[in-house]
């Protein structure tokens, strides 16, 4: 496998295909005397940010702690990850994890709150 | 029967994507200073959105992603962050274009100014993307959108010289005001080739389903759509070159265009003026707002479905919702949409090859599209578009600043 062609900024669904967002980063280990070994993939803004700019990525992680929100990205270990053609599915149950924090914060301060958000009269 | 129905709404849903605001109004503009000579800006424009649709929705039906799932999987987080400020940046623009277009319709039919539409505009946007599936917006307000064919029948009753019709699909050198005459081509090129409508094109076939089987109907829907939207387009520039240019009207407001229907209909055709305008902005604001939102969603691998609720989708809805806030603001304020609106077509133009060069690579990746890769003809097809798109961005500022007013 290339890494960098079949997973990364590939989309990643949790084991219920539900969709949790796309692989931002992939953390190699390093150890002496061994090959390199992939140990997660990271889903976050920060590690987006840091593949634009490493400044960026410092100016954003800043501005989220500033917002009391952690800069941490999201790790999966990569042995709960199957690499599939279109997708990577995480064997997680997404609404756990805090791959959908923002979904979650959203939904219950936001957009929950706004008539037809749940019952509409068009949609199933 | 089926299938045949299918294809129907397919092409009225297409034209329904194709005239808005930026076709109706530099169509208009064309016609009003250079009378027939600028067909064949409409004519290159239509012929190069039909092979991009059809690209596009071949590419969604046989891979299963839309163009920005794939473009940030092939190219890059920071060639799609790129992507993403551009086209998101330029599609506010035409969204605002739009939403003031409808605030202008309202204007001429009810004489309260534009600026107080915004707010209850930006409301309906929302409330129908809210409460409504793709298919309602796809089909509603296409098949309501027929109402632009108007400018088809007004054209075709003034008997226009046909001959010179005919002749102004052929590109010809202005006789007087060059600067101007090549800004208002590359403008109709800009709201012809719009990147909000193969980007929507190829989120709808993920939306309707769309399997390897659609390839055949998704040629003939592409084809026909947009062949058909160009037809309304030239039937608008057609009027406009018989019933302004003569009376020295040159499109500088809205205010302007009911002389598009009136000598042809009457009262009645203020009134179809009104709805065409109105209908096709509307349904164009809509479409470009969750285009805005599938752009991000997409991108970004967030759920995302115009037809769940928007409970299931949070930051889908918070996309749009958000977005029709900003592209309000314009016409709140009292921008005039006509400077808007040329100015987004212009920009559009500008930054076309961030969206149309992907096609090249995409199209012809075995990965994706397996053996419904462009053939030789397509791939000459699109590397003559990504041509004129490399143009169009080096010339676009040049003439706005020499030929803009």
């Amino acid at each position: 496998m290339e890494l960098v062609r079949d997973c990364l900024d590939k989309q990643v669904d949790d084991r219920s295909q539900r969709r949790m967002g796309r692989v931002d980063g992939i953390i190699l280990v390093l150890e002496p005397n061994r090959a390199p070994r992939v140990a997660y993939v990271e889903l976050g803004v920060t590690t987006l940010m840091n593949r634009v700019s490493h400044r960026l990525g410092r100016v954003v992680a800043r501005w989220f702690g500033r917002w009391g929100i952690s800069p941490e990205p999201y790790r999966i270990p990569w042995g709960q990850l199957k690499i599939g053609l279109n997708t990577v599915i995480a064997d997680v149950e997404a609404e756990k994890t805090p791959a959908l924090e923002w979904e979650l914060w959203l939904r219950k301060k936001v957009i929950g709150r706004i008539p037809g958000a749940k019952s509409q009269i068009v949609k199933q | 029967m089926k299938k045949i129905l299918e294809i129907a709404l397919g092409i009225v849903t297409s034209v329904g994507g194709f005239l808005e605001i930026g076709s109706i109004a530099t169509a208009a503009q064309a016609g009003a200073e250079f009378s027939f000579q600028l067909i064949w800006a409409i004519v290159l424009g239509g012929i190069c959105i039909i092979f991009l649709v059809e690209q596009a929705g071949r590419f969604a039906a046989v891979s299963g992603r839309t163009l920005p799932d794939a473009i940030r999987e092939r190219f890059g987080f920071n060639y799609f962050a790129f992507m993403f400020v551009v086209l998101g940046l330029v599609s506010l623009m035409v969204l605002a274009a739009e939403i003031g277009g409808v605030c202008i319709a309202l204007e001429l039919a009810t004489g309260i100014g534009f600026q107080w539409w915004a707010i209850p505009i930006g409301f309906v946007v929302w409330l129908i993307i809210w409460t409504g599936t793709f298919g309602i917006i796809e089909k509603g307000v296409a098949i309501l959108g027929l109402v632009t064919l108007a400018f088809v029948v007004g054209a075709y009753i003034l008997h226009p010289p046909w001959a010179q019709v005919a002749a102004g699909a052929l590109p010809s050198l202005p006789q007087h005001d060059g600067a101007r005459y090549w800004f208002i081509a590359v403008s109709i090129l800009g709201a012809s080739i719009s990147p909000y409508l193969f980007f929507f094109y190829s989120a709808g076939a993920i939306e309707d389903e769309w399997k390897e089987t659609h390839v055949g109907i998704n040629r003939i829907i592409a084809a026909g759509g947009m062949s058909f939207g160009s037809v309304i387009s030239i039937s608008v520039l057609v009027l406009a070159a018989l019933l302004l240019l003569p009376r020295g009207m040159k499109v500088e407001h809205y205010k302007e265009l009911p002389v598009l229907l009136t000598p042809v209909f009457g009262k009645t055709g203020f009134w179809l003026l009104v709805g065409s305008l109105g209908i096709a902005c509307l349904g164009a604001a809509m479409e470009i707002t969750l285009q805005i939102a599938y752009l991000t969603a997409q991108g970004f691998g967030w759920n995302w479905s115009e037809n769940q609720r928007p409970i299931e989708e949070a930051r889908f809805s918070f996309a749009y919702t958000i977005t029709i806030l900003i592209a309000m603001l314009p016409a709140l304020f009292g921008l005039d949409p006509l400077t808007l609106t040329v100015f987004s077509m212009a920009a559009t133009a500008a930054t076309l090859p961030v969206s149309i060069v992907p096609f090249l690579f995409l199209m012809n990746d075995y990965s994706y599209v397996r053996i419904y890769r462009n053939g030789w003809f397509s791939n000459v097809v699109v590397i003559s578009i990504i041509a004129l798109a490399f143009v169009l961005a080096v010339v676009t500022i040049p003439l706005q600043i020499f030929g803009g007013s």
